[in-house]
C-alpha cells in the first residue's frame, strides 16, 4: 500500500529513528529536578497515604535524594512505620496556562534516616548546598535527615505520556 | 496608529483600518484603496481584538492546547492534523459569541445595505506578502444572508486559521500557530455582470512588459473556485495594448466573442496602474463590474518571492481543500474509468499464461508489468489519494450543517458499503465454517498452520496432497483455491499472499470460533440511524440545497469505498508483477544463474538483463539481514504509557503481536493485540482475531480505525515507533476511549526486589 503522502518538512517520510530520539530521558529528568527545588513526599502508615512538601537535593547520578524533617511531624512518624516512599517533582507552576506543557516525575524508593558521623555531614552539606537558608534547620537536634534510595522514575509529559527510567549508581 | 484593544469593528475606509496588525493585510489594503479613491464594496472589518476576545471568553484556548499539544506538530502526519483541525472547527462552530460582541456586529450590519448578500472573508495579519500567500488556505464564505448566518460564517472563518492546510503552511513558514490571529472582513457582494482577476505583471515572468486580465461572467467566485474557465488577455503593461486573447469556456463550450470589450480592458489597465501607484507594487487584484462601475474586491502583491518548492508546497496544501466541482470530476473519473480499468488489467494479467514464454519474452513481460505497476502507483498518488478528500469534504459539510456533538457522527452514513474486502472476509468466514464441521480437516489445518518449514511451490503441492488425504480435504481445497484466486491475488508489504497460502490456515482455524451473534441486529440498527441522520442533514440544508447534499453524501460514500478497493486492486497488479519476476528468477535459479534470496522489486532490472542475455554473469542476491528490533531507548529506559489518537472506543488487554509481514499471520492468536505500522486493506482479514489495534500511522479515517469501529474493537493509532518500542509478547492495555496504550502491569516488583536485596 502506498501511504498517503505526508507534507512539509518532517512530513515527507517517516523520520529515521536516530533523528526521532530526542534528548535522553535521563537528561530531561535531570533538567526538571534541577529546576525544581521542592517535591511532594508521599508516605504511608496507619492505613493512610499522606503527602508533604519538602525541600530536597539530589546526587549527581540521581540515585539518591535527601531531605530533612522535624521529628515531631506526621511524615516523620509515618516514615518510621513504612520506609517505602514516592517523591513527586513537577513544573506545573510554570505552565498554569497549558497543561500539555507540564512535566513531572514520580520517583519511587526507600527512605533511610541518616544518623550521625561523616554520613550526616555529607548529606547535610548536599541539602544545604541547594537550600542554604535551611542550614540552621538541618542542624537542629530536633530535625532528622533522610535519604531516599531511588529505584526508578516515572516521567510524564503531555498529560499522559509516561516513560520509566532506572537510575544507575555511579561507583565511588 | 495604535488601536485600543476594545476596537472590535472598523469600517472599511476608516483610518484605523490601515493598521494591518489589527485588521489584517487584506482589510488594510481595501481601506487604502478606498482612501485612494478606488471603488470598493462597502463593509467592515472585525479586528483581531474581536477574535482574541471571543477566544478569551471561551474554552477554545484549552481545546487548541489539547489538540495541538498531544504530540509535537512535526511528528503528526497530515491525517492526524486534519483530525485535530476537524475537532477544532467543530469546537469553534459550537461556541457562541459573547452577547456584547454579537450586539456590536449587529450594529455594524445595520449600516450595510440589507438587500445585498454578504461576503465574509479572512484577513489574517500574516496572510499575504510578496514572499508568501495564504490565498485559498483560509476560508471565505460568499452569499451570506441573515444575522445568524453572518455569525456562523465569522466563526467558520476564525476556525480556518486552524485548518490542516493553514497549520501545515504556517509550520512550513516557521510561523508559530499559537501566535496566529485572524481579522474578518464582512463586505457587501456586488451583483456582478462580469468579474475576474488581474495581475499588474505577468506572474510567470515579471520582467516582461506584460499584464494579465482574466474574466468570467457573474461572480468572481466562478473563477476563483474553478467553476468556469476564464477568458484571458495579455496586455502590454506600458500601453495597455492587447497582445493576446484566449477564449474561456461558457456553458461547457469555447466561444468566439471576448467577454470584455476594448474600453473595459482599458479601464482595468488604468485601475491596475492606479493600484500599483498607491501600493508601490504591481497587484494581484480581484475585480467585479456592474452597470459600468468597476469595483476592486481585493488587492495583494503578486507572490513572486516563492521558491519553486515553496510554491509546490502551497499547491499541495491547497489540494487539502479540494473544491466540490473538482471532487465531482475526480469521482466520476475514478469510478467509471480508472477503477474498472485497474480491475480489468489485474484480471487480464492473472489470465495470461506466462509459463510458456521464452526467456527474452518473459523479460519483456516483467518489464511491462513493472512499468504498468509504476504508472498505476502514480495514478494512485495523483487521482486516488485526492479522492479520499471526498470523505473529508462530506464530514466538514455535515458538521457545518448539523454541528453535531460528535464531530465524527457523519461516519455512520458511510457504513455498510459493498467493499471488496467485505466480500473477501465473508468468503473466508464461509471457509472457516466449512472446516468447523470436519474435525479431521481442522486438525490437519491446525497442524500445518503452525508448521514453519519450507515455503516453496513444491511444499505447497506436498501440503495439498496431505490435506487431500483427509476426508473432505479435496472439497475444501477446491473451495480454498477458488478463494485464493478470487481474493488473494494481491500483495502485502512487497510479498504475494498467494505465495504463502498456508499462512491463512491459522485464520481459518480460529475465525470459526468468533461469535457473530448480534452483528446482524447491530447492522440493522446502524442502517436505521444512518437513514435518520441523512434525513436530518437534508432538512438542515433546506430544500434548495437538498440535491447538493445528496451528491455530497454520494461522493463521500464513493470515496470511502474506493479508497479501500483501490489498494486491493493495485495489490493485484503488484502480485502479478511479482508472479512474472519470480518465474524468471526460478528459471535462472534452475540453471544455476541465480543464487541467494528471492528477488524483490528492486532486483527486477537484474533479472530482466539475465533473461535477455544467456551470457549474463551469475547473479547473487544477498539475504536480507535479519531485522533487529531497534529499541532507540537505552536499556534502563522503558516506555510505560504511550499516547496516540483514540481511533475506536473500548478497553482491551492482551499480548502484543507485531505484524510486519505475511509470516506474522501464522502466529496470530485470537485475543492478541495487533501492533503494526498501518493496517492495510490487503490484510484486514486478520483483524477479527485481534482484541485491539495499535498503529504507528494516525488518523480517524484510515483503514485500521475504520475496521476497528466496524468490528467494535478498541484502536489507538498515531503512536510513533509503535512497532519499535512494543515487543511481541508485551502485555498491553489498550484504552480506545482515551488513546492510551499501557505496557506491562502497574506493579511494584522492581521496588520489592530492590528492597529485599538490601542487607
Amino acid at each position: 500500500m502506498i501511504e498517503e503522502p505526508a507534507l512539509g518538512s518532517g512530513f515527507e517520510a517517516e523520520i529515521p529513528l536516530s533523528q526521532q530520539s530526542e534528548e535522553p530521558l535521563s537528561l530531561r529528568i535531570r533538567r526538571l529536578i534541577d529546576s525544581q527545588p521542592f517535591a511532594v513526599l508521599c508516605t504511608q502508615g496507619e492505613q493512610h497515604p499522606y503527602g508533604s512538601l519538602v525541600a530536597y537535593s539530589m546526587t549527581e547520578d540521581l540515585t539518591t535524594a535527601v531531605f530533612s524533617t522535624p521529628v515531631t511531624t506526621r511524615k516523620f512518624q509515618l516514615l518510621s512505620q513504612s520506609d517505602r516512599v514516592a517523591l513527586l517533582i513537577d513544573n506545573r507552576s510554570q505552565h498554569l496556562d497549558n497543561m500539555m506543557n507540564v512535566e513531572a516525575v514520580t520517583a519511587t524508593g526507600q527512605a533511610k534516616r541518616v544518623q550521625g558521623g561523616r554520613d550526616l555531614e555529607y548529606w547535610s552539606q548536599l541539602l544545604i548546598a541547594r537550600h542554604g537558608y535551611l542550614s540552621n534547620f538541618v542542624h537542629s537536634p530536633t530535625v532528622a535527615l533522610f535519604c531516599i534510595e531511588i529505584v526508578r522514575y516515572f516521567h510524564v509529559v503531555r498529560f499522559q505520556e509516561v516513560q520509566q527510567w532506572i537510575p544507575q549508581k555511579i561507583p565511588g | 496608529m495604535d488601536s485600543p484593544e476594545n476596537t472590535w469593528i472598523v469600517s472599511l475606509g476608516e483610518t484605523p483600518g490601515l493598521n494591518a496588525a489589527v485588521v489584517g493585510g487584506k482589510a488594510a489594503s481595501l481601506t487604502r484603496l478606498i482612501s485612494g479613491g478606488i471603488e470598493v464594496p462597502s463593509g467592515f472589518c472585525l479586528t483581531v481584538f474581536a477574535y482574541q476576545y471571543f477566544l478569551a471568553q471561551s474554552d477554545l484556548p484549552k481545546v487548541l492546547q489539547m489538540e495541538l499539544g498531544r504530540k509535537p506538530l512535526d511528528k503528526m502526519r497530515w491525517e492526524e492534523i486534519w483530525d485535530a483541525a476537524l475537532r477544532i472547527r467543530s469546537a469553534f462552530l459550537k461556541t457562541p459569541l459573547p452577547p456584547e460582541l454579537v450586539e456590536t456586529i449587529y450594529e455594524a450590519l445595520r449600516q450595510l445595505n440589507p438587500q445585498h448578500p454578504l461576503a465574509v472573508r479572512s484577513s489574517a495579519p500574516d496572510e499575504d506578502s510578496a514572499q508568501r500567500s495564504f490565498a485559498g488556505l483560509h476560508e471565505s464564505i460568499v452569499n451570506v444572508q441573515g444575522q445568524q448566518s453572518v455569525l456562523r460564517a465569522i466563526r467558520t472563518v476564525w476556525a480556518s486559521l486552524w485548518s490542516d492546510a493553514a497549520l501545515l503552511y504556517r509550520k512550513e513558514l516557521c510561523l508559530d500557530p499559537s501566535k496566529s490571529r485572524m481579522a474578518v472582513i464582512v463586505q457587501e457582494m456586488v451583483p456582478a455582470e462580469t468579474a475576474g482577476v488581474a495581475f499588474g505583471r505577468d506572474p510567470r515572468n515579471q520582467a516582461v512588459d506584460r499584464e494579465i486580465v482574466e474574466a468570467v461572467p457573474g461572480a468572481c467566485s466562478n473563477l476563483v473556485d474553478g467553476l468556469l474557465e476564464p477568458d484571458r488577455w495579455i496586455l502590454r503593461r506600458s500601453s495597455g495594448e492587447i497582445v493576446e486573447w484566449q477564449a474561456g469556456e461558457r456553458n461547457a463550450e469555447r466561444h468566439d466573442l471576448p467577454l470584455l470589450n476594448d474600453g473595459e480592458l482599458r479601464v482595468l489597465h488604468t485601475r491596475l496602474g492606479q493600484v500599483e501607484k498607491l501600493f508601490g507594487w504591481p497587484p494581484d487584484m480581484e475585480w467585479a463590474e456592474q452597470g459600468g462601475t468597476l469595483s476592486v474586491l481585493q488587492a495583494r502583491p503578486i507572490t513572486s518571492g516563492l521558491t519553486d518548492s515553496q510554491s509546490d508546497e502551497r499547491r499541495w496544501y491547497l489540494t487539502l481543500r479540494p473544491k466540490f466541482m473538482q471532487l465531482r470530476r475526480l469521482a466520476e473519473k475514478v469510478s467509471t474509468s480508472l477503477i474498472p480499468e485497474l480491475d480489468r488489467l489485474g484480471h487480464q494479467l492473472a489470465g495470461e499464461n506466462i509459463a510458456t514464454l521464452d526467456d527474452p519474452t518473459l523479460a519483456d513481460c516483467i518489464e511491462e508489468r513493472r512499468s504498468s505497476l509504476i504508472s498505476w502507483r502514480e495514478i494512485y498518488k495523483k487521482e486516488f489519494i485526492p479522492l479520499a478528500h471526498g470523505v473529508r469534504y462530506f464530514g466538514a459539510y455535515y458538521n457545518d450543517a448539523l454541528q453535531p456533538q460528535d464531530p465524527y457522527e457523519f461516519m455512520i452514513l458511510l457504513r455498510g458499503q459493498d467493499f471488496l474486502a467485505s466480500h473477501r472476509n465473508a468468503a473466508l468466514q464461509k471457509l472457516a465454517q466449512g472446516a468447523q464441521t470436519n474435525p479431521a480437516l481442522q486438525m490437519k489445518l491446525t497442524e500445518h498452520a503452525m508448521d514453519l518449514s519450507g515455503r516453496s511451490a513444491e511444499s505447497w503441492t506436498h501440503l495439498k496432497k496431505k490435506i487431500a488425504d483427509v476426508q473432505g480435504g479435496e472439497v475444501f481445497l477446491v473451495e480454498f483455491e477458488r478463494f485464493l484466486a478470487t481474493f488473494m491475488d494481491t500483495s502485502y508489504n512487497g510479498e504475494r499472499l498467494l505465495d504463502q497460502p498456508d499462512a491463512l490456515f491459522n485464520l481459518i482455524c480460529q475465525l470459526e470460533t468468533i461469535e457473530h451473534e448480534g452483528s446482524t441486529h447491530r447492522r440493522e440498527n446502524e442502517k436505521a440511524t444512518a437513514t435518520a441522520l441523512e434525513q436530518r442533514l437534508l432538512e438542515a440544508v433546506g430544500t434548495s440545497r437538498k440535491e447538493e447534499a445528496r451528491e455530497v453524501i454520494t461522493i463521500g460514500r464513493l470515496s470511502w469505498r474506493l479508497r479501500d478497493d483501490d489498494n486491493i486492486l493495485l495489490g493485484r497488479i503488484e502480485s502479478q508483477f511479482l508472479r512474472a519476476l519470480h518465474l524468471g528468477a526460478n528459471r535462472l535459479r534452475a540453471t544455476g544463474r541465480l543464487s541467494g534470496k528471492n528477488p524483490s522489486e528492486n532486483s527486477a532490472p537484474l533479472i530482466v538483463q539475465a533473461l535477455q542475455n544467456a551470457q549474463h554473469d551469475t547473479i547473487h542476491l544477498d539475504e536480507d539481514q535479519p531485522e533487529t528490533i531497534q529499541h532507540h531507548l537505552p536499556p534502563n529506559e522503558t516506555p510505560r504509557q504511550l499516547i496516540g489518537q483514540p481511533a475506536s472506543p473500548g478497553l482491551a488487554e492482551g499480548p502484543a503481536r507485531v505484524v510486519n509481514g505475511i509470516e506474522d499471520f501464522r502466529n496470530f492468536q485470537r485475543g492478541d493485540i495487533l501492533v503494526c505500522e498501518s493496517i492495510q486493506p490487503t490484510m484486514t482479514h486478520l483483524v477479527p482475531l485481534a482484541s485491539a489495534i495499535v498503529e504507528r500511522r494516525g488518523g480517524m479515517l484510515i483503514h485500521g480505525a475504520i475496521i476497528a469501529r466496524e468490528l467494535g474493537i478498541p484502536c489507538v493509532n498515531g503512536i510513533a515507533n509503535a512497532t519499535n518500542v512494543i515487543c511481541a509478547g508485551d502485555q498491553l492495555m489498550v484504552d480506545g476511549y482515551l488513546g492510551i496504550v499501557t505496557i506491562g502491569a502497574p506493579d511494584f516488583e522492581l521496588e520489592g526486589q530492590a528492597f529485599s536485596e538490601q542487607p
